[in-house]
């Protein structure tokens, strides 16, 4: 089962052309402070730059703060995101009830729903519940509702295991309740581990919410303290892409880490889509 | 059965303790007089000083708290502003650009800051510049707020390559035959190999940087009265013409810092341009650190007469403040009095609006300013700002759009251009009025469509689920209705409610800086615009081809990468990882990133197309090369795709690919009769969500193009985004909102009802 050299050599130029935009983010976050593009520290007597690491995390402001603020977030929507939507994906799969494909339309519909369309009117809920510049907004939609794709993934997996599982549990006597609580969640470890994952990466790299709801300085997350680089009159380019290494470190290590888990939910959705 | 009512109650404690840990993220109760401030982004080097200097405004005025809230970084700041104003928060004191002021004006949103002004003893108008203050009076001449910083629109110049053309240095009172003579000889091919190396001028060209042009040749934007355009007189078209030459005949211009952000490092500071401009002195903070060659700035040289144009913050108190006489008093003494004004300068941000401090050390010896650096008080005689009407913001959209024909491609020639200009806005201006005389939404008709339409769904759902189950079945239906609930409620409160709310939004004319309850009543009246705006028709195309290139493209790529990954090796596991990181970055860093990798100039397609002889080619500013550009990246972005490629691969049973090579089949027949069949499932789920995604992009066109050049890149989203948060339009932009979401639910419908005819499910009926 060895691959053909060509194979090989097809396989390193895919992964080439693939990493060197990120690579040419690191190259550029390592470039003297004020040159911008040119002057490359590969290039022959080039000096590479290590400290706009240190300026562009002083810039961010306090980052232990924002690393602390962002994992709040991100953690607590990881756990919103698996109760709602494993509820509900195995509601949809393997109970009976009436209204049942009727609702699961609504479910797969509401992914054509541009996220724009609802900004304001759920901003005017969240002001009329008081929570502007807290983090419920950025929360409390992963708890109830959840992403429609990730109750439709729920569905999938749990279609996919045998059906004697229900009738199993049904004879014992337990309750729908039960039997998902005590058997087929613990079989659904994977797609939990691959939802919590995606969920991970979407509120990790969220701007948008974060940008509308929250003002005070001090609840700010990684992504609004990195999009205040923007600003016209005080851009460093290197400093941008060096505060841009570093939020984009931690995922990519997640990744790095959980390849396996990430497949084998993958490979699910793909298989019974 | 005791236990197992127990152990069901398990996820729900869960859930409850969950939103009790929520709970528990409540803000602090605030205290009695609390003046909110949204003035300044908490990533500025200036954000703690300007919180030491609250600190004292609060020991000067006893049982004062202030509250600084930050707008959150630059891209955005506009945005936060409209959404806290919609949502009627206590805001006492915000910054705006001057260009939206007559907006807010129109909207009745900001308060008349007169009275407080009538009665301090201590307010000399004088201390402010006079050009500035006045751009901050409505028409009855009162003041509604005052400048934060400005600059008027200037020429930098390498003082270096200026020595070199042996010409005289020009003076302030220079004209636009000294300029073309300089720009002529500072235009140089050094190396000979026949393409230009330094260029006369790097060239500007948004519309508050060409406006000079058009002033200094006698020509107009608008008639004195703002409702009538005058873009296709000779002074306007004549500009453009100049332009035009020196960019295409003369070949002594090039283009500079075309997009919004300015991320990328231009000719000028490359030392590869002798003039830059015209633009204001936020460059001087990007200058600073250039050592290779000298450099200082210039008044605009003048055509007919002199003139520029002024970009400029103000400070202003929404109608909604609470504490109007705190706003007040934070203004005067703390955001325009002189520590804070001074700092202001310091960092580069502009010149002070308090005349002392910019005549003081701050602004006139800053060692990050240009040795000229008076020009920015000098040329303020000259100086004026953009029109103040309610819609200049879309009338700047329009023109801008047309200008990137004319400078940037140079597809369309001056008058052509001028004429587009002036028909677009005229129409513009016309259909603006005979949208006046709106009637009001009656105040609970937004709660009645909310109402109905929740209980038409409760009605739909009850009348369509059918006959009861038996009784051995109420007990799942009651647990599985339970289990929905988390969902169901988010559904309804995030979902479908904001949704039924955007819908009657799109029947209103209402703008995100009245009070949500004021809206005006339309009818269809946004979705008759729809069908007739041609700036939505170009929308419309560039995303459906946009489309109909990345998602093949996509898909292809994708399976190819999956046929190439699958069999499992070492090198295979790190080339997947390559492959698939791309797809986990957050869109904004995808799109900063690939700015440099798409730049023309030091651009990394570029730089190696150079390397092999090869034309660079203008990427993101050719309206061919730009959709394919951002079909390009989303290309770099189809890892999700590959795996579920992948997945799909490694569960085809290898007993199938193994007969089938028996039976003789080479590699290629193999794909196309065992693979391909058995991977249409995974296809179409690819194909479906693929499209529902490229019809969305946003963030990309966003960061990278803001839509340009012309309308090239202005995708669907983006133009609902502009037209609801930068043209104040809420109902057009949930109008483009519901037509996009009725062409998506026509497409996914249509990729399903396909399926029939090309998917195959092997061994199990659809269900």
């Amino acid at each position: 089962m060895s691959a053909t050299t060509g194979r090989r050599i097809a396989l390193v130029a895919a992964g080439l052309v693939f990493a060197v935009p990120l690579l040419y983010m690191i190259e550029v976050s390592l470039h003297a402070e004020g040159h911008g593009l040119s002057e490359s520290p590969l290039a022959l007597g080039g000096a590479v730059h290590f400290e706009n690491y240190a300026r562009a995390l002083e810039r961010m402001g306090d980052f232990r703060r924002l690393l602390f603020n962002t994992v709040l977030v991100t953690v607590l929507s990881i756990v919103g995101q698996l109760a709602c939507c494993s509820l509900a994906g195995f509601a949809f799969a393997r109970l009976e009830f009436r209204g049942r494909d009727g609702l699961f339309l609504l479910v797969v519909a509401t992914m054509m729903l541009p996220d724009h369309v609802t900004a304001i009117p759920r901003f005017l809920l969240f002001r009329w519940m008081g929570a502007v510049d807290t983090y419920y907004p950025l929360i409390l939609p992963t708890v109830l509702g959840g992403a429609p794709f990730f109750i439709f993934l729920f569905r999938q997996y749990f279609l996919s295991l045998p059906s004697e599982l229900s009738e199993a549990a049904r004879v014992d006597g337990a309750s729908p309740l039960r039997a998902y609580w005590s058997v087929f969640l613990p079989l659904a470890r994977p797609m939990l581990a691959t939802v919590a994952i995606f969920t991970f990466l979407a509120t990790w790299n969220d701007f948008w919410a974060p940008l509308i709801y929250l003002s005070s300085p001090e609840k700010r997350t990684l992504t609004l303290a990195l999009a205040g680089f923007h600003q016209t009159y005080n851009t460093a380019v290197e400093h941008m892409m060096a505060a841009a290494t570093v939020v984009v470190a931690p995922c990519i290590l997640v990744y790095f880490f959980t390849q396996r888990v990430f497949l084998r939910g993958v490979r699910v959705a793909a298989t019974k889509g | 059965m005791r236990s197992a009512g127990s152990a069901s109650l398990g996820p729900m404690f869960a859930a409850a303790s969950f939103l009790t840990v929520a709970l528990m993220l409540q803000p602090a109760a605030a205290q009695e007089r609390t003046l909110t401030a949204l003035v300044e982004d908490a990533t500025l080097v200036s954000w703690p000083v300007l919180e030491e200097l609250a600190r004292d405004f609060e020991a000067r005025h006893a049982g004062v708290r202030v509250e600084l809230l930050s707008l959150g970084g630059a891209s955005g700041t506009q945005d936060k502003v409209k959404f806290m104003l919609a949502g009627d928060l206590p805001l006492d004191l915000i910054r705006i650009d001057v260009t939206e002021a007559a907006a807010f004006l129109a909207e009745e949103a900001l308060l008349d800051l007169q009275p407080h002004f009538d009665a301090d003893v201590g307010w000399d108008p004088s201390s402010i510049f006079s050009a500035p203050l006045a751009a901050c009076r409505d028409a009855e001449e009162h003041l509604f707020g005052l400048p934060q910083t400005f600059t008027p629109y200037v020429m930098y110049v390498n003082r270096d390559l200026l020595a070199r053309t042996g010409l005289a240095a020009p003076g302030a009172d220079w004209t636009w035959e000294d300029f073309l003579a300089l720009a002529r000889a500072g235009t140089r091919d050094t190396d000979g190999d026949g393409r230009t190396d330094e260029f006369g001028i790097s060239l500007t060209q948004w519309l508050q940087a060409v406006v000079p042009w058009v002033w200094q040749n006698g020509g107009e934007l608008l008639d004195a009265g703002g409702t009538r355009s005058r873009m296709d007189e000779p002074g306007f078209a004549g500009a453009l013409a100049f332009l035009r030459e020196l960019l295409f005949e003369e070949r002594v211009a090039s283009f500079d810092a075309t997009f919004a952000g300015q991320l990328s490092q231009g000719l000028f500071q490359a030392g590869r341009a002798l003039f830059y401009g015209p633009v204001g002195y936020w460059e001087t903070y990007r200058f600073q650190h250039i050592d290779a060659f000298a450099w200082d700035v210039l008044p605009l040289p003048r055509g007919e007469r002199a003139a520029t144009s002024v970009a400029m913050g103000i400070y202003v108190v929404p109608r909604t403040a609470r504490e109007p006489e705190l706003a007040y008093a934070f203004l005067r003494e703390v955001l325009c009095g002189m520590r804070y004004q001074q700092l202001m300068a310091e960092i580069g941000n502009g010149v002070p609006g308090l005349v002392a401090a910019a005549r003081s050390e701050s602004f006139l010896a800053n060692p990050a300013a240009p040795p000229s650096v008076e020009v920015f008080l000098d040329v303020m005689d000259d100086a004026r700002f953009m029109p103040p009407l309610a819609n200049w913001r879309k009338i700047e959209s329009l023109c801008q759009a047309e200008l990137e024909g004319v400078l940037l491609t140079g597809a369309t020639s001056a008058a052509a251009g001028a004429r587009a200009m002036a028909a677009k806005t005229d129409a513009f201006l016309g259909r603006e009025r005979a949208r006046h005389g709106r009637r009001r939404l009656p105040s609970g008709a937004m709660a009645l469509a909310l109402s109905v339409s929740l209980l038409a769904l409760g009605a739909v759902f009850l009348a369509r689920r059918g006959p009861a189950p038996p009784a051995a079945r109420a007990r799942e239906e009651r647990h599985a209705y339970g289990m929905i609930t988390l969902w169901a409620l988010g559904f309804v409160a995030f979902l479908f409610g904001p949704a039924v709310v955007s819908l009657v939004l799109s029947l209103c004319e209402w703008s995100p800086l009245r009070p949500f309850g004021d809206m005006g009543f339309v009818g269809g009246a946004n979705y008759a615009r729809l069908a007739s705006d041609p700036t939505f028709h170009a929308s419309l195309s560039a995303t459906a081809a946009y489309a109909a290139l990345a998602v093949p493209a996509g898909l292809v790529v994708a399976l190819a990468l999956a046929l190439l990954l699958r069999s499992p090796s070492t090198l295979a596991g790190i080339v997947r990882t390559a492959c698939y990181v791309p797809a986990i970055l957050s869109p904004v860093i995808v799109a900063a990133v690939w700015r440099f990798v798409f730049d023309a100039d030091d651009g990394l397609i570029n730089r190696q197309l150079r390397a092999f002889g090869a034309a660079g080619v203008a990427w993101l500013r050719e309206p061919n090369a730009v959709v394919p550009a951002f079909a390009l990246m989303a290309v770099w972005g189809i890892g999700a795709q590959m795996l579920v490629f992948l997945a799909a691969l490694q569960a085809i049973d290898p007993a199938l690919e193994e007969a089938a090579r028996v039976d003789g089949a080479g590699p290629w027949r193999r794909f196309w009769h065992v693979i391909l069949p058995a991977l249409t499932p995974v296809v179409l789920f690819n194909l479906v969500t693929g499209t529902i995604a490229a019809f969305q992009v946003f963030a990309q066109p966003y960061v990278m193009t803001q839509g340009g050049p012309g309308d090239a890149s202005r995708f669907l989203v983006l133009y609902l985004y502009e037209s609801g948060f930068r043209h104040l339009d809420m109902g057009y932009a949930s109008a483009i909102a519901w037509v996009l979401f009725v062409i998506l639910g026509v497409l996914s419908l249509t990729l399903l009802a396909s399926a029939r005819h090309w998917v195959h499910y092997a061994g199990r009926a659809r269900g």
